[in-house]
């Protein structure tokens, strides 16, 4: 051969096609086989090539097996797109798969086995019979793979021939390889199949066992993989099987290691004898720790799994902590792991080496690596009492570096620190105040901030502190925005004097007037209502004894860590999730729709990994002071916490930001509307007065359909209602009519509704807080959700044409989707019909492969548009909505409503 | 099993392309490299090796500059691909002496041909050089090595030595010299990797030897191989079967190559093997028992009023002056305000270089070479634009340092003797056993 491949890739002026052609077709050998080069150098580059197809099968009869194997390459790729011309090749393929010579054979069977045509896969059948039975265990193995290839293609096939029966003959093939390969392929062809087809008897384990000391070192892993599923019978089993397995941790290949440590701890649990127990843990050791000194990608997964086994079994690896220390030229993404697995170990015995490891790292040049570390100190102090004082030492002397991120990492640990030994080291508040206008992280103010409210007592200065706080409250994130409120309110449960008195009337002014957090607005009108109906009531709620915190450095969930266990040495121990939250490829038995996986799949993404602790570790201050309320934090109050007899009688003003003179006067009499109306304020609730309602749109025109029924002992007048400000401005247009209703009665009534009128501001939200009132009864107030779709008009239809190009217009960044995975499509008419009753109008409809999709406009008023496009496959679960609209601020509450519409 | 195998440039470039089971894709390799060229996850700014877009699992190593990837879409094990990855590159290499963008582009129909030997819809079949001969029928185009970028751990050996026979690192293994002969011969190597670190008062934190003998066979016919390593060794901390010290070297953990027979091993320290092709690890070792470091780094701190200070960093060689390390590269981080650093070498200095890297705050001391026994000092005279909050030893530092001693190794491990297996008396095929010690993590906190 002579000068480069490259050269291949050369082009000439005078057509490329027509020249390869009368190369390929030329008598002599070298030129066609310089030719089918070519054509394989223009194909790897992603030019097509087809259309010389049956130049380049042509040459397929040689015994050349260089050009051999070119042209099967070429095949591979091509014979999809040409299954018709594909089957002129099937001659050669028989032939070849009876050539003297086994490469070529072997080379038949394995090429065929991925040209994925139909056709063609008829006629592997008995050229893999064949080969399955071939002399030449090259031949053997590559049959063994190809079965795996044609289960994957047509699984029925190979059962009905009986492949699956060869395979298992193959597991007492007298050579390594072709074991190996079989059982590769047994597994996969298990893993896809809903029936058990590869079960492991002691008869294959030994079999296997036997055949592992000959294998290379990936036939091992196969086999290991495989034998890790087997269950033995009892101790005695358990530990044979150990024994066998045990000199595989010797291997220089770490994935053979990794894989043996899995079956040594898998056969272990069986095991009852503490001495043999204790035995292979000193045995797994060394090899554990050895795989740190593989690649760095390598030391990557090795420390996930090391992550794993010593949260089973801390004894391993507890006196080898100093191998978890940091190299300086670590990779960050080991240097993190090593931190987990360092604070796993820490013990009282080793905590002083650990700190001063921890001390230096936190005063590296890497900012996330830092941070890390001086979390990590944090959390040995909270899982080791008796070293929490050297803890705290090393984390005073790093504040006093002053470097800003390490101080703020600090102070949040600390708050921890506090919740974890109350009333211990407050001592260092002074020292930690020193820093107070250096702070600009959330978390960091919010957790100092959160220290004041707590220790307000043992600060002199405390109102003062808050108060330099307290001026920039509108432009806090509102996790500072929410510890401020709480810290300032227990400021003044400590301290009642004046100063903090004023404080308080400004943060709850700001919390309840100024802001659109329904969280911070919501958790203010619950101080507000304890502080002026019972203080006392307020110190015990405010002030109450919190729970301790422990350490959650061990923070898997026991039956999630079994299972991880279980699959030490796969993905799913590096991810520390469980295999179906990733794994996507479809298995063939069950018919799951691919849609759906691929969605698991995507959410499933490593970023989410549980055994990122850090964050876990420093539980935010709202947790924190939020425990004994968590009903607060809902976004808003649910029809059930109905308010106190003895509310103020203006907050309902004060709650919807206006005073009472704004309220409708009821005095009407009203029309009943027929559908049931969902029940938003129940009669156990409401004293007996039970509230259905429903936003509903007639003629162009919104209405808020509403039910009163009168379960109580007492006739209720005067009704009058009232709605908060919404993202919609959804208010009443004219007054409400409902007579006076005697127990036992009912009224229903349309009330007219007019949009943009009190509008909220903030991110839209579908709700709407709605309060009602009469003459004899508490103010009620319940929560309505808003379906945004009553709003569509009527002229929201559009014409192809302008649907076209108002999709173009829109810049990509106004398209937002969605999955309902959950809802099916099983009508096209009736679903259309549906839609267009709610003034979504179909526009058009294309074929997609399986799917169908659909587009549709609707408009609100104000000219708000909606561009739809719905995917899905008629008659099966999950239907992807895309849309574009100029208020993709918006798309959040359209998909809300095209859910309700698509459920019926 | 893995669905593809790619290789991508630094550029994102697709060098390689095989797609073995048709499950993901096609667009998975610039997929892959979006996520790793602009990751940023959890903090960290680094992709790691394994991670999950769309339900598709990306494994990648990086090796000479190339990214050699493989993706999947399930619940595989992640060392086997890992390794497999680092496999195919050594493999390539054997094959095409030098493995770049430019020698796997110009040998892409071999590169092809191999990878459809190494895995069969995605399973590994082998990764022996050896058993691939059989099996592939492409021979190299071997590329100009001269100007390359070397990759395998031998190629240090490649450095200013010219006692090593430098091409024999980047040779293929299978490609005919030119002349037709092939030249008899086998390179032993013994690598080791020191990471030490020091307290700031100079007392040894942590020390480790991460050691692997290299084998690289050049013969014909594969004869039998014996290497003796020092009879007393012993291997695991809890065997004290050789007193300690009485200068017995101590393994804690090693492991061997697949080829490695140790009937002899526990009876006489000599293990057995017939090389395979290509180059491969007849044995990797670890080892925490104490030794001596090659370096020793004093580094003396002395604040000069408010914003200048002075550093005085001290290099000394602590081994044999027969013995030259070379391509030392000394470095600390300075604190955040430096703004200005005057250097000071010793007089006389010659082959060393300084830099203050202002980008990262950095100060870095080039020396071509040091000399066993020999002494080198440097002063920095550093100026800040802001005053230190304190204590400048905790804003500065640590010192870390690499280097290359060729011809030395921590350990003290020894091929005692290479025996290779007469075909006939005249049969006396070229023996190489080389030693050379790296730095890893070389540290000394102040």
């Amino acid at each position: 051969m002579s000068g480069h491949d490259s050269k291949y890739f050369s082009t000439t002026k005078k057509g490329e096609i027509p020249e390869l052609k009368e190369e390929l077709n030329t008598q002599y050998k070298d030129k066609r086989k310089d030719a089918v080069k070519k054509v394989i150098a223009a194909m790897t580059v992603g030019k097509d090539v087809s259309s010389l197809f049956t130049d380049v099968v042509n040459c397929m009869q040689t015994e050349n097996l260089e050009l051999k194997k070119l042209v099967y390459l070429y095949l591979i790729n091509y014979a999809k797109s040409q299954p018709d011309l594909a089957i002129l090749a099937v001659n050669t393929f028989v032939k070849d798969s009876q050539d003297p010579n086994p490469l070529i054979r072997a080379l038949a069977v394995r090429t065929m086995g991925c040209i994925r045509v139909d056709k063609i896969t008829e006629y592997l059948c008995d050229p893999l019979q064949r080969c399955l039975k071939d002399d030449d265990p090259y031949v053997r193995k590559t049959a063994a793979i190809c079965v795996a290839k044609l289960h994957d293609i047509n699984a029925e096939l190979v059962e009905d021939r009986g492949f699956v029966e060869s395979l298992k003959d193959l597991i007492s093939d007298n050579n390594p390889m072709v074991v190996a390969n079989a059982v590769a392929a047994l597994a996969e062809i298990q893993d896809n199949s809903a029936r058990p087809i590869f079960e492991i008897t002691s008869h294959t384990l030994s079999k296997l066992l036997t055949a592992l000391n000959e294998c290379t070192e990936w036939g091992q892993v196969f086999i290991l993989d495989a034998l890790s599923r087997y269950k033995a019978a009892d101790a005695l089993e358990a530990e044979n099987i150990v024994e066998r397995v045990t000199p595989r941790l010797q291997h220089a290949n770490c994935a053979v290691v990794l894989s043996a440590v899995k079956m040594i701890l898998q056969q272990m649990e069986m095991i009852t004898s503490t001495d043999v127990v204790r035995n292979l843990c000193k045995k797994m050791a060394p090899p554990l720790v050895t795989l740190l000194s593989a690649e760095p990608e390598i030391q990557y997964v090795a420390l996930r799994n090391i992550n794993l086994i010593v949260q089973r079994r801390p004894t391993i690896l507890a006196h080898e902590i100093k191998v978890f220390f940091c190299k300086y030229n670590d990779p960050i993404y080991v240097k993190m792991e090593k931190l987990e697995i360092m604070i796993k170990l820490a013990s009282d015995r080793n905590i002083d080496q650990v700190l001063l490891e921890f001390k230096e790292y936190a005063t590296e040049v890497d900012v996330d690596f830092v941070r890390k570390a001086v979390r990590a100190i944090g959390r040995c102090a909270i899982k080791l009492e008796r070293a929490a004082e050297r803890c705290i030492s090393v984390l005073l002397e790093l504040i006093k570096i002053k470097v800003n991120y390490v101080v703020q990492e600090a102070i949040i640990v600390i708050k921890d620190i506090f919740r974890r030994y109350p009333n211990t080291y407050e001592s260092i508040i002074a020292t930690l105040c020193e820093s107070l206008d250096t702070l600009d992280e959330p978390e960091a103010k919010a957790s100092m901030i959160w220290i004041i409210g707590e220790y307000a007592e043992r600060i002199d200065n405390a109102d003062e502190l808050l108060e330099s706080f307290l001026e920039s409250f509108p432009e806090e994130p509102a996790q500072v925005q929410l510890q401020l409120l709480t810290a300032t309110v227990k400021l003044f449960l400590k301290k009642p004097t004046e100063g903090p008195q004023q404080m308080i009337q400004v943060v709850l002014n700001n919390a309840t007037m100024e802001t659109d957090n329904p969280d911070l607005r919501d958790r203010a009108y619950i101080y507000w209502r304890l502080l002026s109906t019972d203080p006392e009531a307020a110190k015990d709620v405010v002030l109450a004894e919190k729970p301790v915190i422990s350490d959650d450095s061990n923070q898997l969930d026991p039956s999630l860590l079994d299972e991880l266990l279980a699959n030490i040495a796969t993905l799913s121990s590096v991810y520390h999730k469980p295999p179906e939250t990733f794994v996507t490829r479809v298995k063939t038995a069950a018919q799951r729709t691919e849609d759906d996986e691929y969605a698991e799949g995507s959410e499933a993404g490593y970023s989410e990994s549980s055994a990122h602790t850090a964050d876990g570790a420093a539980s935010p201050p709202t947790s924190a002071s939020n425990v004994p309320y968590a009903g607060a934090r809902q976004p808003a109050p649910a029809p059930s916490t109905s308010p106190p007899a003895a509310l103020v009688p203006d907050l309902m003003g004060d709650l919807l930001g206006m005073d009472n003179s704004a309220m409708v006067p009821v005095d009407q009499p009203s029309t009943p509307a027929s559908p049931p109306l969902p029940v938003l304020l129940p009669a156990a609730t409401g004293q007996g007065l039970q509230i259905s309602a429903q936003l509903t749109g007639q003629d162009g025109q919104i209405f808020y359909s509403i039910l009163f029924e009168n379960n109580s002992q007492i006739p209720l007048d005067g009704f009058m209602i009232q709605f908060n400000k919404n993202s919609f401005g959804l208010a009443a247009a004219g007054p409400l009519q409902v007579p006076q209703l005697l127990p036992g009665t009912s009224a229903a009534t349309l009330l007219p509704m007019a949009l943009f009128q009190n509008m909220s501001a903030g991110p839209p939200s579908s709700l709407l807080q709605v309060a009602v009132k009469n003459n004899q009864q508490p103010v009620w107030y319940f929560n309505d959700k808003i379906s945004m779709h009553v709003f569509f008009t009527e002229d929201g239809r559009m014409e192809r044409g302008s649907f076209l190009e108002t999709w173009r217009s829109l810049p990509d960044s106004n398209e937002v989707s969605k999955d309902f995975p959950g809802i099916t499509v099983n009508g096209v008419e009736a679903t259309l019909d549906q839609l267009a009753a709610s003034n979504m109008f179909f526009i058009a409809k294309r074929k997609h492969a399986t799917q169908d999709v659909f587009y549709f406009s609707a408009r609100m008023p104000r000219g708000i548009t909606f561009l739809t496009e719905l995917t899905t496959v008629i008659g099966t679960p999950g239907i992807k909505c895309a849309i574009k609209t100029p208020n993709p601020e918006m798309a959040s509450l359209f998909f809300e409503a095209i859910e309700t519409l698509l459920k019926g | 099993m893995i669905s593809q195998f790619f290789v991508l440039s630094q550029r994102g470039d697709n060098i390689v392309f095989r797609d073995y089971r048709g499950e993901v894709q096609k667009g998975s390799a610039e997929i892959f490299f979006r996520k790793v060229k602009f990751w940023k996850e959890d903090g960290e700014e680094e992709a790691p090796p394994v991670f999950n877009v769309d339900g598709v699992n990306y494994f990648h190593v990086k090796v000479v500059g190339l990214l050699f990837v493989a993706t999947t879409r399930a619940n595989v094990s992640p060392s086997l691909v890992l390794e497999l990855l680092q496999r195919i590159a050594r493999v390539i290499k054997d094959y095409l002496g030098v493995l770049n963008e430019d020698s796997l582009r110009k040998n892409f129909v071999l590169v092809y041909e191999l990878l459809d030997e190494v895995i069969d819809f995605g399973y590994v079949q082998t990764t022996s050089t050896e058993l691939l001969k059989s099996y592939v029928f492409n021979e190299p185009l071997v590329v100009d090595a001269a100007r390359l970028q070397p990759m395998s751990p031998a190629a240090i050996f490649m450095q200013g030595t010219k006692r090593m026979p430098g091409t024999a690192v980047t040779k293929s293994v299978v490609a005919n010299e030119p002349g037709g002969r092939k030249r008899e011969e086998i390179f032993v190597d013994i690598i080791e990797k020191i990471s030490v670190t020091f307290s700031s008062s100079g007392y040894i934190l942590t020390s480790e030897i991460d050691g692997t003998i290299q084998m690289k066979s050049y013969l014909s016919g594969n004869p039998e191989i014996k290497l003796a390593l020092n009879e007393d060794l012993s291997i695991g901390r809890g065997d004290y079967r050789s007193s300690f010290g009485s200068g017995a070297v101590i393994l804690d953990d090693c492991n061997f190559h697949e080829s490695v027979r140790l009937d002899n091993f526990d009876l006489d320290r000599t293990l057995t093997l017939v090389p395979p092709d290509g180059e491969f690890p007849v044995m990797n070792y670890r080892m925490t028992q104490e030794f001596k470091p090659p370096f020793r780094i004093n580094t003396l701190i002395e604040e000069a009023g408010a914003l200048k200070a002075e550093v005085i960093l001290k290099v000394s060689a602590e081994f044999p002056s027969s013995v030259t390390a070379n391509t030392i590269i000394v470095q600390m981080p300075l604190p955040k305000y430096t703004t200005r650093v005057n250097f000071e070498l010793e007089p006389g200095a010659l082959g060393q270089t300084t830099d203050f890297k202002e980008a990262n705050r950095r100060l870095e001391w080039a020396l071509k070479k040091i000399v066993g026994g020999s002494e080198h000092t440097l002063r920095a005279k550093l100026t800040f634009s802001q005053e230190l909050h304190g204590n400048i030893t905790k804003e500065a530092g640590p010192v870390s340092m690499t280097f290359t001693i060729p011809m030395y190794n921590a350990s003290r491990l020894q091929v005692k003797y290479l025996q290779i297996a007469k075909k006939s008396s005249t049969y006396n095929p070229y023996r190489w056993v080389r030693y050379v010690t790296q730095a890893n993590s070389y540290v000394a906190r102040i």
